[in-house]
């Protein structure tokens, strides 16, 4: 009933760990295949040399939702080699996410995840707190479409890009990247956000911005999606304040055909993808659906 | 939530050269073993212990590197950040309890102290430091009734050596229900070693680098077991330890590298 096939990745069931939680280790990811119950886990991004991030605070709590700024802390690819491994043992497919600072380090670091194992390459042009990398391919389809052709001509397995909803035009980068050879679309990463801590006058994040997640970028996020799956012929992938079963139906009923889960291991707990894939499979029953792909895309109709 | 609250320092107790304790105006009713981020705006936050747990949170601190040299400039009155009490703190069993602390790892373990002594528990504590002049809160644990042994690397005070040697010395003569650990992470390895060869279940309380300190990042997860330290932690007992190959080996920096602990 849950089972989907993404870009040729089988998954048991359509929740992907988001880019950027619990993925800068492999004993962190394999946790979250084992017991958080994940279709399918993504990475932290990496990039081609360590990095340290931005300094703490790197996370606020608001009303429904987070402001994060971790800054692309990885260790670099080469380091990754054996988190890779470790991950693999979760036995779900393992979608390596890559980020760079220009076209070569991407293509690069791309080539050398596939060549660690990784099922699937999911390019970061959606992460919006370090200057010139990440959003900055994302924000205009131009240097998406390069992105994404360059490290077409490196990797041969599934490439995912994920967007963000800073773009000026979403649908317009998510065609793009079609156009360019992406094989899925996920949609979409954090948006630019900031707190203020009104005792002291200052911003409370070290990096003084920070991109928001959670609740409150769902319906921002499922918006996207639905633009985007209306116009591209590929897979695009929900991503953005999922924390139920309810709002990944509604990612579906927008034309997702799996969905990337976050901030919600916050109030959920790592089992939070087993319990919306059994919310999921409860409204699928309830609504006579035999299948989650019958769902796929009906609000578009 | 865990939401940001700024508040005053109340108070600030000079507890050797090197460690001070900050009073917050902040009330809460912790668990000895958890810990707060502690934020000063502008600059950095990090995870600190509990060292006060009851009332106005204190936390007891070590000037080691830029931010406590930054922390020991300020004054009471001056504000600071705080998110928590949070983790999971340590959980008392028996009635013959065992603690064991290096440094400014007693900072924990004297709040877990005095709860055991007010419910009736027998509490022997280890205390070791460079040198006297830096062993930490002697005082307040024989003040709550607790039996204090100490060593010192230099032999000023107590006994010459590890509190590791203190450790394998008392064990030969006497028995404990349980053990409690808090210090440099390769005196603790040594802890777990002696205490499981004696069958003393042993919890011990860790220090790595966190970055959201809410269980979502995965800066701080053990290799090996998939547990995260901010959460699951920052006390594990000695069988969760023992799966982790991290443990007593390396800790990861800012980056995710693994650093490996020096010999001391």
């Amino acid at each position: 009933m849950l089972e989907v096939e993404l870009a040729g990745l089988k998954l048991a069931n359509p929740t992907m760990l988001a880019s950027g939680i619990l993925g800068t280790s492999g004993a962190a990811l394999k946790r979250v295949a084992v017991s958080g119950g994940a279709g399918a886990i993504v990475t932290k991004s990496i990039g081609a040399t360590p990095r340290e991030g931005h300094p703490n605070p790197t996370v606020v709590e608001i009303d429904g939702g987070l402001i994060s700024a971790i800054g692309l802390a990885n260790p670099g690819y080469e380091e990754f080699r054996d988190e890779i491994a470790v991950a693999k043992e979760g036995g779900v497919p393992v979608v390596g996410s890559v980020y760079g600072f220009n076209f070569q380090e991407y293509a690069m670091v791309a080539e050398a995840m596939q060549g660690y194992g990784v099922d699937a390459i999911e390019l970061n042009i959606s992460y919006p707190n370090v200057g010139k990398a990440g959003a900055f391919f994302g924000y205009r389809e131009e240097l998406a479409h390069e992105v994404v052709s360059e490290v077409r001509k490196r990797v041969s397995i599934p490439l995912f890009a994920k967007l963000t909803a800073n773009a000026g035009d979403v649908v317009a980068v998510a065609k793009a990247c079609e156009d360019a050879g992406a094989d899925a679309i996920t949609a979409t990463g954090a948006l630019r956000a900031m707190a203020i801590d009104v005792t002291t006058a200052k911003p409370v994040l070290g990096n003084r911005v920070g991109g928001l997640s959670g609740a409150c970028l769902k319906p921002v996020a499922l918006r996207c999606v639905y633009e985007i799956a209306e116009e591209v012929s590929i897979p695009v992938i929900g991503c953005g304040g999922i924390t139920t079963g309810r709002d990944a139906v509604e990612f579906f009923l927008a034309g997702a055909r799996a969905v990337q889960i976050g901030t919600a291991v916050l109030y959920r707990g790592i089992t939070v993808f087993r319990k919306v894939s059994r919310e999921i499979a409860e409204y699928l029953e309830e609504q006579g659906y035999g299948h989650v792909s019958e769902i796929v895309g009906l609000a578009q109709r | 939530m865990h939401e940001m609250q700024v508040v005053e320092i109340k108070k600030i107790v000079r507890e050797t050269k090197r460690i001070r304790t900050f009073f917050l105006d902040l009330d809460v009713n912790a668990i000895p073993g958890q810990f707060v981020m502690v934020w000063l705006p502008g600059v950095n936050e990090k995870p600190m212990s509990a060292s006060y747990t009851k009332g106005d949170l204190g936390i007891t601190v070590l000037r080691l590197g830029d931010f406590t040299r930054r922390l020991f400039e300020l004054s009471e009155g001056d504000l600071l950040g705080i998110r928590g009490p949070m983790g999971r703190g340590f959980k008392i069993y028996g009635d013959r309890l065992l603690l064991v602390g290096g440094g400014v790892g007693v900072a924990p373990l004297a709040p877990l102290a005095e709860e055991a002594l007010r419910d009736g528990k027998e509490v022997t504590a280890i205390v070791g430091a460079l040198t006297a002049s830096e062993l930490l809160f002697v005082d307040r644990l024989k003040r709550a009734g607790a039996r204090v042994l100490i060593s010192t690397d230099d032999g000023t005070a107590g006994r010459k050596g590890f509190t590791t040697d203190v450790l394998a010395e008392l064990l030969e003569e006497e028995s404990f229900d349980q053990c409690f650990t808090c210090g440099p992470e390769l005196m603790m390895a040594k802890v777990l070693e002696i205490t499981r060869s004696k069958r003393i279940p042993t919890q011990a309380s860790l220090h790595r680098y966190f970055k959201c300190g809410i269980g979502i990042c995965g800066q701080c997860v053990l290799d090996g077991t998939g547990l995260r330290v901010c959460k699951e932690g920052p006390t594990f007992r000695d069988k969760e330890l023992r799966r982790s190959h991290e443990f007593g080996r390396y800790w990861r920096n800012a980056a995710g590298q693994k650093i490996y602990f020096g010999r001391r």
